[in-house]
Formats: structure tokens, sequence, C-alpha cells
């Protein structure tokens, strides 16, 4: 309509708008041409001669073309309309304030919203009950702690401070801020976006750290995966993570992990970038260039905040399929502030982990450090006498291990007049504490104490002993829930066993999983109806919440309706002068529907037969029906990166 | 009734501009009534509304603190527009008129004109100040800016009274020497440079001075206009797939935030980003435009 009239009443045809649209809407004042400054001048020859090109009412112009004044206004207005663009505005957003136009850096907003799809996937996986929610938030649990704010508050309060010790070189909180800032801005021009997620295969050394600070900085996602890992490992994870790139060191033995990445491009559809930290074959990019990098991320790249998953870590998987599970800060960083009171670290400590990075135990004790503003002191590959050494050269005040990596040190008898003064704390986790084992490594520390610990991938620190408790709790038992978490001890149906009782240990909390990435059946079954987490661990709990661990549920074996649980035959068969290591697995059986299989790895040059095991084991006092029915002698038992048995590995008929 | 032939016109106006300076204005002008009727379009000629008009008055009120021009362009957005000061000046000077003169006034319509839609105003106030020699027009889509007073809002009142005429401004300050510089070094002056829809270009000849303004209005209307909006989200409304993408299209923040700026009348991006004034030097930095400079001018 123009003054109440349709076009058809305008008289206005396809033809005309065709033929005239563009000319009338230049004609128009939409385009506006001024020669000189004919006005201020009252120059009106100059005026008259221009008058076309600094806009003219639709009169002039349909006097012009010989159209009429409506028909010019109606076909006007209909030009504009055609040309208008909604959210141009937008861009206005992202202006002033000290930050102008420039044409090579202003993107549209959808391409400035960088979140592809597999992150905002893996943010859907955060999924957590919105009343948990509520009341991790009205309770002060999460309180938007970031490894980024941790540590520019403390290159802020002790820039001097160390913060990582790496073998002689020291790296001070200040620095770490300027390193962290720096590979951050490296990956980010490297092609690695928030929200992304990004493998990581590394040892415990700087790269490997400063690439996890770096991710968190970045507000990316960092997926690690065991040295262990080789081909179809590292592609399965590769591809159910959508990692968008991969950090390798050059060589892990004969393995060149860059190599095949890159040569196994096509069946990797999300991977883009291979970083070694080493020199890169062709197609990759060496971390040390990221790590040197000049330009700086862009200013107006958002700051990653608590909620953001900034971790997607693949459970150990001893007895199914791996998961994936994604993490935010809010969870792991609330389970580390609230842990590091409990652990007693503080500013100073020197923290060193044994355990992998790749593994969520050794990456609670790294938060810990970084909130305490203690140090972390690398331990890049453990050996005994490695661990001691850098113990005493690094004074490390806690000491995060599995039960295997003390044992091995007790079996080399490393501890026999080492430098442990400086030491008050070495937590125990991974696996199944042996109690003798804490009762043999406890005297030789003169200033500290052990703690155990139970934790998963799916919550981190669920329980630990405290450094007050007697060492025979701490022997005995994985202690009590750490602050905010709620443990239960659960029978089948899923109702509270009174204390005392054998059950699955399940937990809920600040820090507890909200599902797994992409596996919905896995969810479901992890969970109990009203939304407890299903540890898939069986234990007690005394009347102070202590709780006591006897083994995984999955690992019950149902001799003939009988069922046990083998793992304290296991430890027993462990303490057999001949035996390394063993693990017992259900083997299928006409009659009995199960019978016990045991897989034992011998010490060099012994030897041990069924009626030799079983002959010990009934002196240790073993119930017949317990006894294992199968013995397997193997050099050696598949393990995770905690050096767990995979008992979903062992093939009781091969 | 007309009381014209008692009134010394140089003693009304300046009893005039002295009104509107107490309400507000900066700088009055009175502009040349033949000029304007010259060059105006017809239908946009202040004898158009106002048959017997003998005098337009133009006024122009500033302006930004230092502050305003250092905030996020989306907050410029909200408090950049100071039209209405200038309006609610002029409204007052036609009363003021009316009162003291017994003469009739107009505060003059600075919308758009009924007949031809948004994007053609019904007067021309730049053209009525420009005349007025309150500002000159810049290389910025000839917004009009003055020596003293850098950057301003204008609006004109529209009398019966008889009142000498003032001369256009005898020099333009745009561009400014800081500007002729850039443009020879790299062929835009700020203004143009950051433009975020890059609607300017221009040249400058070889004695510094405005050679020739190109202003692509279509396009900088589209960046900080949203009237042309609300038709396109119900039309986007009207032609979604499915009622949940209809309600996505009439609903969403954006969106939504039309309708308040609509429901309450107000609110940013419906006059210019400001961009181009935020960068130029005369705007925000002329001696009387920067409260910060003019404080110490006047101490
Ligand atoms: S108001 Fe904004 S879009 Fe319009 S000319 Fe100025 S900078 Fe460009
Ligand atoms: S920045 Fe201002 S003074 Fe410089 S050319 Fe543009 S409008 Fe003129």
């Amino acid at each position: 309509m123009t003054q109440g009239l349709s076009r058809r009443q305008l008289g206005i045809t396809d033809a005309m708008i065709d033929a005239y649209g563009e000319t009338i809407f230049r004609l128009s004042n939409n385009h506006q041409i001024r020669r000189g400054d004919p006005v201020r001048d009252k120059d009106f020859a100059a005026i008259d001669a221009h008058r076309h090109e600094l806009g003219m009412s639709d009169a002039e112009i349909a006097a012009r073309i010989g159209l009429l004044s409506a028909q010019v206004t109606f076909i006007r207005n209909l030009e504009e309309r055609r040309r208008f663009r909604t959210g141009h505005y937008h861009m206005l957003n992202r202006l002033g304030g000290g930050r102008r136009f420039r044409a090579d850096r202003m993107t549209p907003f959808q391409d400035h919203f960088r979140y592809s799809e597999a992150a905002l996937g893996l943010r859907a996986a955060l999924a957590f009950d919105p009343e948990r929610v509520r009341c991790y938030v009205e309770r002060g649990l999460w309180r938007s702690d970031t490894l980024r704010g941790w540590i520019e508050r403390h290159a802020r309060e002790r820039p001097d401070a160390p913060a990582i010790i790496d073998g002689g070189r020291v790296i001070t909180y200040a620095a770490l801020g300027r390193r962290v800032a720096t590979l951050a801005a490296g990956l980010y021009h490297a092609g690695v976006r928030p929200g992304e997620v990004v493998a990581v295969q590394l040892l415990n050394t700087v790269e490997h750290l400063e690439g996890f600070l770096a991710l968190s900085w970045l507000g990316a996602v960092m997926s690690t995966l065991y040295m262990t890992f080789r081909e179809a490992d590292l592609a399965a994870q590769l591809t159910h993570s959508r990692a968008c790139a991969l950090i390798v060191p050059e060589a892990i033995g004969e393995f060149r992990p860059a190599e095949w990445a890159l040569a196994h491009r096509g069946e990797l559809p999300h991977l883009r970038t291979v970083i070694v930290v080493g020199a890169p074959p062709a197609g990759a990019i060496a971390h040390d260039a990221l790590a040197a990098e000049a330009r700086p991320l862009p200013d107006d790249l958002p700051v990653p905040s608590a909620a953001d998953p900034f971790l997607l870590l693949y459970t150990s998987g001893t007895t199914s399929a791996p998961k994936g599970v994604p993490l935010n800060s809010h969870q792991m960083l609330t389970n580390a502030r609230l842990g590091i009171v409990e652990h007693d670290i503080r500013a100073g400590d020197v923290v060193l982990s044994a355990a992998p990075f790749g593994h969520l135990y050794a990456l609670y004790s790294v938060q810990m450090a970084l909130c305490a503003g203690a140090a972390v002191l690398l331990l890049p590959r453990f050996t005994p006498p490695d661990l001691v050494k850098t113990i005493a050269a690094g004074r490390a005040s806690h000491v995060f291990a599995g039960p295997a990596h003390l044992a091995a040190c007790q079996a080399a008898n490393s501890f026999a007049g080492a430098d442990l003064a400086s030491l008050r704390l070495i937590v125990l986790s991974g696996s199944v504490v042996p109690p003798d084992l804490v009762r043999a490594v406890g005297p030789h520390l003169r200033n500290g104490t052990i703690s155990q610990l139970w934790g998963m991938t799916e919550l981190q620190a669920g329980l630990y002993t405290r450094p007050g408790d007697p060492l025979e709790r701490a022997a005995t038992s994985a202690g009590r829930a750490s602050p905010g978490t709620e443990v239960r001890i659960a029978d089948e149906n899923g109702r509270a066993v009174p204390t005392g009782g054998d059950g699955e240990l399940q937990v809920r909390g600040p820090s507890v999983f909200a599902g797994y990435y992409d596996n919905p059946a896995a969810t479901a079954a992890a969970f109990a109806a009203d939304g407890w987490f299903r540890s898939g661990d069986i234990g007690s709990m005394d009347s102070s919440g202590n709780v006591t661990l006897s083994g995984r549920i999955k690992d019950v074996i149902n001799r003939g309706g009988v069922k046990y649980n083998p793992q304290e035959v296991e430890l027993l068969i462990e303490r057999h002068p001949a035996v390394v290591q063993c693990a017992i697995v259900p083997v299928a059986d006409a009659r009995m529907g199960e019978r016990a299989c045991c897989f034992a790895v011998l010490k060099p040059g012994a030897a041990l037969d069924l009626e030799g095991l079983c002959a010990f084991l009934t002196t240790q006092g073993v119930a017949k029906y317990k006894l294992p029915e199968q013995l397997k002698i193997r050099a050696e038992l598949p393990l995770t990166a905690t050096r767990k048995v995979i008992k979903s590995r062992l093939a009781p008929s091969a | 009734m007309s009381g014209t032939t008692e009134i010394d016109p140089a003693a009304a106006k300046a009893e005039i501009i002295a009104y509107a300076k107490k309400r507000g204005a900066l700088v009055v002008g009175v502009a040349d009534l033949a000029a304007i009727e010259r060059i105006a379009p017809p239908g946009h000629r202040p004898s158009d509304i106002m048959p017997r008009v003998k005098s337009v008055i133009a006024l122009g009120v500033g302006g930004q603190t230092q502050g305003a021009w250092s905030v996020p362009a989306k907050a410029m957005a909200y408090f950049g527009s100071t039209e209405t000061r200038a309006y609610s000046c002029a409204y007052g000077l036609s009363f003021f008129i009316e009162n003291r003169f017994q003469t009739p006034s107009i505060y003059c319509p600075p919308d758009m004109d009924n007949e031809a839609g948004p994007r053609v105003p019904m007067q021309s106030l730049k053209l009525h100040a420009e005349l007025a020699g309150i500002g000159a027009r810049s290389l910025a889509g000839d917004i009009l800016l003055h020596p003293e007073f850098g950057y301003m809002y204008f609006a004109s009142v529209f009398t019966e009274l008889e009142l000498p005429a003032d001369a256009p401004l005898a020099e333009n300050p745009c561009p400014a020497p800081s500007c002729v510089d850039m443009y020879r070094k790299v062929g835009q002056t700020p203004c143009m440079k950051f433009c975020p829809v890059q609607c300017l270009s221009g040249r400058i000849d070889d004695a510094g001075r405005q050679a020739e303004m190109h202003y692509d209005m279509a396009a900088c209307a589209e960046m900080t206009q949203q009237y042309e909006a609300v038709p396109a989200v119900i039309a986007a409304a009207l032609a979604a797939e499915d009622a949940a993408a209809r309600t996505d299209a009439l609903f969403d923040p954006d969106n939504k935030m039309l309708w308040y700026k609509m429901s309450v009348g107000s609110g940013g991006l419906l006059a210019q980003c400001f961009e181009c004034m935020r960068v130029c030097p005369i705007a925000t930095r002329a001696p009387q435009a920067d409260p910060i400079r003019r404080s110490k001018l006047g101490s």
C-alpha cells in the first residue's frame, strides 16, 4: 500500500519494478554523493547540477524517469525492504570501549560463535539434575573456581613462588601465568577453539601439565590417552571424543603416534591438528612453536567459566568398554579446593604424583597444588629409585601414588635409608590397597603418614582417610566421604544396608558426573532410580562413616548360587612368595554356572601349581568354595595406567 | 494579528538566542529562508507546512561527555542520541516566541514524511542548521560538525516573526588536519575507516578540503535503525516452517528487544551507531565539545 492504494491500484507491474527498482533506489537518498560543499557556499548552480547524486525526492525521481510519484514511493520502499538484513547491528556488540572496527577482524556473529557441533554436544552431556545444581550453588560448594583464576591469583599474590619443579628447573607462578597464556594463544592460532577436545598422550612432563592448564585457560577440553595406548585404543578414543587436536611425543618406544595419526586422518574425521613435543613429521606442528606464539588470544574470546567442560576422561575400563566422562571445573575444583584442607596442603608445599597425568587421580593432586599455591614436583616416569630421589631432591611434602608404586619401592627396598624427612603425607589410590603395604611403609615416614583414597573418574576423590587418622585405619579403610560428598551402602534393590553390612557403595555430591558422553545406556545403568551414582564397588561402612571396600560387583563369582568376591583371595595369593601379581576371574561352567580361574605373574625363577596354591590358601583360612579351580601363569597381565588388572581382557580359555 | 512591526528583529533574535541557550542549546542561528525554499524539494519546504513562515531558527544541543565516547558501542547506542533534548528545547522556544512576541510559531516536526516512508524526513533539520551557520557537512555522511561544539543534535522552530538571517559557517572544520594526514597516507579518514558497514568514502582535494563525500545511507540505516526489523520479524514468523520456528521468530531475545523498544517508545539503535563520530577529532575534541577541555579553557 502507498497512501491507501494497493500495488494493483497504483498500476505497478513486475516489469516496472524490474526496470526501475535499482535506478530508483540509487537516485533516492539511500545513496548520497556530494561534490564540494555547495550548500554552505549557497552555490545553487552546483546544487542543481548534482541534485540527482545527493538524493532526490520521490516526486523529483518520478519527474525524471516518467513514473508517478506514488509509484516511485512504492517501488523505492519495496527495494529498501528487499535489501534489508535484520541482525546487522550485532556487530555493534563487539565495538566501542576501545575496540574499533577493522574489516579483517570483524566476523559475523555466526562465525564468531565458534562452538562446533561436537563442542555443543559435549556441553550438553553435562546435564546435571537442576535441583542438585541449585543445592551446590546455594551451599557455596560450586564457587566458579577455574584453574586460570587460580593461576592468575597466585601470579599476583606470590609471583616468585615455585609452581612447577622439573628436576633443577623451577617455574614460578608469574612465569607459569605467562607461559600458559602464550601456549593457550598458540593452541588457539593452531585452530583449537573453546569447547573442543584435545587429546594428550604424554608422560608427566612440563608439556603435559602446561598443556592441561593452557587448554583450560582457552576453554578447551583435555582428554588424556594412556601411554600404553596404541593404534586400536587411540583410534577408538579419538573417534569417540571427537578430538580436534592431538598432542603427543615424537615417539613412545618404537611407536610414532604423530605419524600414525597423520597416516590415519581419513578415519579420524574430527582430528585437524597434530602437535608434537620434539621434532614433528611433515603435516604436524611443533609444540615449541605454539609455546612461542607471539600473537595473543583474541580479546573478545570469552573467559572460560567454571561450568564449561574442561576434561573428558575415559574410565579405566577394568571390566567393560571405556566410557567418556565429561567434567567441568565446578565439579573438579570444588572437590580439590575442599580437599586441600583435608589433605593438609598449603602454599609453599610440594606435591608429587607418581600416578600418570592421564589419570584423574594425578590431576587431582595438580588441582590441589594450584589451589593452595603449592608447587607441582614432576616425576616424568616412575621407577622406585627415581621416586625416592625426586622426593628428596624436591623436598616433596605430599606424594600421590598407587599401591603398586609403593609395592615396587618396598620390593626394591628403596625406602631404607632414603631421605623422606620432607614428606607429610603419602596418599594411596587407584587399586586395592594391601593393608600390609601401609603397615610396612608407614614407619619409614618420620614426619608423615599415609592416607588411603578412593575415587573414580566419575567423581574424582570420594572417600579418604585423613592425615590425623591412625595408620591402621589407612591400612584397612578407604576412609570417609570428602567434603560435600554423600555416600551410602545399598543392597541390590537400592535400600540402605545397616551399618557394617556389605552392599554397593553409592555416591551423590558436587563432584559426581552427570552422565557418560554419548552413551545413554551406560548413563542409565550408572545411576540408581533416585539419582545416586552406583560405583560398582562393594563395601561396608562403620559407624564413623569409614568405608572398607571389598571388590567390584562385576568381579563377584557365582559358584552354584554361592556368591563371593575374589578380592580377599587375590590379596592372599599376592602374599605367596612366588607371586608378583594375580587376578581371579569367573569361567563359565555348565554345572556350577561359574568357577574361579586365577591368572598369576610369578617372580623370576619361581614355580607354582594349582595344588600348591590351594594348599597355601587353605593354610591362610580360605574356605573351600573360594579356592581357584584353574591356574594360568602369565608373563604379564593387562594393566591400566594405575596398574590395575584389566580383567575384561583376561580370557580363561587362552 | 501580528506584533512584528513593533518588534526590533535584532533585539528579538537576541532574546530568542538567550532563551534557547538557557534551555540547553549550545548554538542558535537563523537560516536564510529563501535559500531553504530554493534547495529543499517540493513538499519538504518550510512553507509547505507553514505558509506564512518568515524565519527558520535552528538550534543545536550537545553532545557527549568524554566518558560517553569511551563506552562500548551498545551502551553508546542508548545514550548517544540527545535529539529529544534538542526537540524539547525547540518546543519550549516556540511557546516562548508566541508568548513573548505574539507571533505564531511551530516546533518543526523532525520525523519522517507520511507520504514517503521512514527514510524521508518531512523537513531537513540538517539543511536548516547548515544555512543557519551552526554546523557544516562532514565526510561522515553529511553529519553536521561545528568547529567549537563538535557534534550536536539539531532542532528547528518555524515562526512568522521576521528575524535577521545568519550566514553559513565560513569554514568547514571537516576534514580536520589529522584526518587529511591520514587520508594522504591510507586513502581513508577515521570516520571512513572505522564505520562498521563501510558506508563512507570520499575524496579530499589538494588544498585539504572535501572534494567528494559518498554515503551509503541504506547500509547505515540497516546498521543503526531497527524500524524495518519489526515487519521483517513478522514476515519471518509468517513464513516459518512450523509453530516452534514461528514462536522463535517472534520471541527470540533479539526480537523481544524490538517489542520492548516499541512498547516503551525508546531504546538504542534508532539513530546512529556513533562509530564514525567516536573517532572524529572534531566531534570528540573540539574545544567546547570536550567538557574536560572546556573546564580548563574556562578556568
Ligand atoms: S552511524 Fe555507524 S553505520 Fe552510519 S556512517 Fe556512522 S559509523 Fe557508519
Ligand atoms: S573524522 Fe570527522 S573531521 Fe575527520 S573526516 Fe571524518 S567527519 Fe571529518
